[in-house]
């Protein structure tokens, strides 16, 4: 079950994170000029959406032999990819980078999406559908690298080899820095979680003397309250 | 120009609202972020009001926030203090996204737009929802005011009277934990959906439930309206949305209606446990009508009005609303087009122009359009997908709509990306897939070929005035909520409709009767010449985005699905292959 469970996480972390790029590639079609590039973004937002929907679907198939209470963690709700994080809540890539590190980030995160799928494949090896499913994935995470790699050669003429390998192990750091961050928060989330509910039982104590009759407006104009307090 | 603004809690938005009383525009920030219930702070609805409407930002004079944010931060948490040691997670996590809660919308603001902040307002949130009913009225007097959501700044429910658009009073009013609306979302939450997002799903189902008294009474002792002290009652040890992050309902709720739905299984008409989780819906819809009927019966009592705007999140319950108008007593409820907390930002803006209306004039808000858009601003865009993956039927607008027509006869689905689109979550036309509502094959392929939804849930039927009359029982009480598709209605008896895909299996329908020089109405006179008088027709998205706002959003539901024909102002499109 527990194999189960890990599987069940890892396709429904992944799945939120090929709709956050999909976001993302929908966001730059939106922001481009050129029509070539209003055309590329909106195909690679479509393959994105695809594979959201081609993850989720596996979700769904392996979902069906966990427990009711583990299946319901799981549960796709769109607005998690901004919870989550995997969508900035200050705002899409393409309207806080420039065209350039933009593409520079497709470049690099296509072929680390890549790698990592590989990795998911352990869990299905007894799932001829699931790992066909997932290499076609694979494969489409490599053509985007590659388109990314035209761009450049393109658009950028002038741009070395050594600094496209600058930008993707640049990229692959902040990947595993991110990685090795979420795993620590993870630890020092456990870590603090005696002290972050004792300062809640601390501050509840005074919330209890709360008088919730104060909230009450039963009899007064509601226009007339004032419209610069904040209770 | 009064900026109204909704956000941290549900749908955000914002509106915008100019000196005469008119809605002028208005965005909800999950069409433009595409991400289904957005409900971050809107900046991006915000920025588009600014630059679609060139504003500076000294024609704004008051942005109004749509509640009071330290009540809306302190009231749960007192209830979660009185509830320890369980709520600690829920504390925690209060303390800890602090500065994601409305709290921060002056900071936010001031991020955003320097110097904005400073004419920031915030108004009690139930008296956003009334002002967003109240401008749609036909009286703006001696009206109560009913809203009931999931929960405020303070309370859950409410009842007012509207003196007059300066003069409403709360009369009473329902504290938070005691909710229909959590009420309703944990029922969803145990059915496997997902809250705030399948509560329709929901109201869906319930219509396949059978009538049993045995449930109904379970049900009914989870949440009730207490006759002697006129409230709404609730057994808490059923739920845990009051001390509990992560869950709705408590292990109790499952001891007593079996086990929960595994949301990530398909829920089929086949499954076995199909008819256990309708006939659960059916009782719990049961119960929230009932509740509410009580609910406007006091009302009545407190007010004496016969006259009602109902609003909050539970006003989206369309079929609960037939059982109130059959109150003698009601002769008129108003429902707004958008009754839940997005639509409240326009009842904010609202509040603006009402308190520096000098006149007191008010006239009706009478756009259901105001999400501007046109989709020839992208027509040099998208210049490129368009030559790759579509052809041009026709560019002429008037030959577009005859071979929409013509298709929608041959049992094509059609989707329509025209001008504006809707204030609410309903479709009304302007970003619709619509078919041939006659036409079953044509309607079940709408549903779940194209939209990928469960065959259970039903597509609502469009149609013009005489036809409406024809076919179902009207109700005056309502007749203003069927041009936005915000109540349901039953068929006359024999009707030779009953078989038509788009009447629901209790003979219910969410009709939409089309309002005159609409997309629709052209599409309908058109197809007057087949014989056929009914639209299917429903939002232009895939199931689980939100409805398209752009014409690069609806190419990407051809793209995603097998929808073929795209109706937008530039003409007819195509898909090719």
């Amino acid at each position: 079950m527990k194999k189960k469970e890990s599987a069940a996480n890892v396709l429904y972390e992944t799945a939120f994170a090929e709709y956050g790029s999909a976001l993302e590639m929908l966001a730059a079609c939106k922001q481009a000029i050129k029509v070539r590039e209003v055309l590329g973004f909106f195909e690679h937002a479509r393959d994105e959406y695809i594979h959201t929907k081609k993850f989720l679907s596996i979700l769904k198939k392996q979902g069906k032999n966990l427990s009711n209470i583990i299946a319901r963690k799981y549960k796709f709700v769109h607005i998690g990819a901004l919870k989550k994080g995997y969508v900035s809540e200050k705002g899409y890539l393409i309207e806080t980078k420039k065209m350039k590190d933009f593409v520079a980030y497709i470049y690099t995160n296509e072929l680390i999406a890549e790698d990592e799928f590989s990795k998911i494949l352990k869990y299905f090896e007894d799932d001829k559908e699931s790992t066909d499913t997932i290499h076609s994935i694979m494969k489409d995470e490599l053509r985007h690298h590659g388109m990314a790699r035209k761009y450049f050669l393109k658009y950028y003429p002038f741009i070395q080899p050594y600094q496209l390998m600058i930008y993707k192990y640049r990229e692959y750091l902040h990947n595993k820095g991110r990685k090795f961050y979420f795993k620590n928060f993870q630890i020092l989330e456990k870590l603090f979680t005696p002290i972050y509910f004792s300062i809640s039982f601390l501050v509840s104590l005074p919330l209890r003397l709360l008088n919730q009759r104060e909230f009450s407006r039963i009899n007064k104009n509601l226009m007339d309250i004032s419209s610069k307090s904040l209770l | 120009m009064y900026l109204g603004i909704s956000a941290y809690n549900h749908q955000s938005a914002a509106a915008l609202i100019n000196e005469e009383g008119e809605l002028i525009n208005y965005y909800r920030e999950e069409q433009l972020s595409r991400i289904k219930g957005d409900n971050s702070f809107p900046k991006n609805s915000i920025k588009k009001l600014f630059a679609t409407n060139s504003l500076k930002i000294d024609d704004i004079k008051n942005v109004i926030f749509y509640e009071k944010p330290l009540s809306a931060y302190l009231n749960p948490l007192k209830v979660a203090a009185k509830n320890l040691p369980e709520s600690l997670n829920l504390i925690s996590h209060q303390l800890k996204n602090f500065k994601k809660t409305s709290l921060f919308c002056f900071v936010d603001l001031a991020k955003l737009y320097p110097g904005l902040e400073q004419k920031l307002l915030y108004i009690d949130h139930h008296l956003s929802h009334t002002l967003s009913a109240l401008a749609y009225a036909e009286s703006f007097q001696n009206i109560c005011s009913v809203v009931a959501d999931g929960f405020g700044d303070r309370s859950t429910t409410s009842i007012s009277f509207v003196n007059n658009p300066n003069d409403i009073r709360e009369l009473w009013s329902n504290d938070y934990p005691f909710s229909l609306g959590l009420f309703y979302s944990a029922i969803t939450d145990f059915l496997g959906f997902a809250i705030n997002e399948g509560e329709y799903k929901v109201m869906g189902l319930a219509a396949f439930g059978k009538n049993d008294s045995n449930l109904y009474n379970k049900m009914n002792k989870l949440i009730f309206w207490d006759k002697n002290e006129k409230t709404i009652k609730m057994d808490l040890s059923y739920f845990e949305y009051h001390k509990n992050i992560y869950n709705s309902f408590s292990i109790k709720l499952e001891e007593l209606f079996g086990s929960s739905r595994n949301p990530l299984e398909k829920l089929d008409i086949n499954n076995n446990d199909f008819q256990r989780y309708a006939n659960i819906a059916f009782a719990a819809q049961e119960v929230l009508t009932n509740i509410l009927k009580e609910l406007f019966i006091y009302a009545h009592q407190l007010t004496g009005c016969s006259k009602f705007l109902f609003s909050g999140g539970v006003a989206l319950n369309s079929a609960s609303l037939r059982s109130i108008t059959s109150l003698s007593f009601v002769e008129k409820i108003y429902i707004p087009p958008s009754p839940g907390d997005s639509g409240a930002a326009i009842g904010a803006a609202y509040f603006g122009f009402i308190k520096n209306n000098k006149n007191n004039s008010f006239k009706r808000i009478t756009n259901l359009y105001p999400i501007i858009f046109n989709s020839k601003s992208q027509y040099k865009k998208t210049i490129k997908i368009v030559s790759e993956k579509f052809q041009y039927l026709s560019k002429n607008m008037e030959e577009s709509f005859l071979l929409a027509s013509e298709l929608i006869k041959e049992g094509e689905t059609i989707g329509t990306l025209i001008s504006n689109a809707e204030t609410g979550p309903r479709a009304l036309g302007n970003r619709s897939l619509i078919c041939n509502g006659q036409n079953l094959e044509a309607v079940i392929k709408l549903n779940t070929v194209i939209k990928d939804r469960s065959p259970f849930r039903p597509t609502a039927p469009a149609m013009n005035e005489s036809t409406a009359k024809k076919y179902f029982i009207l109700d005056d009480a309502l007749y203003n909520s069927y041009f936005s598709m915000t109540s349901t209605v039953v068929l006359k008896g024999n009707s030779p409709i009953k078989d038509y895909p788009i009447i629901h299996v209790d003979g219910t329908a969410r009709l939409q009767i089309v309002e005159p020089n609409t997309t629709l109405d052209k599409l309908l006179l058109n197809l007057r010449k087949y014989d056929i008088e009914i639209i299917a027709n429903s939002s232009l998205n895939i199931s689980g985005d939100p409805t398209c706002y752009d014409l690069i959003d609806g190419l990407m539901v051809c793209e995603l699905s097998p929808l073929k024909y795209l109706l937008t102002d530039n003409g007819l499109l195509k898909k090719l292959n």
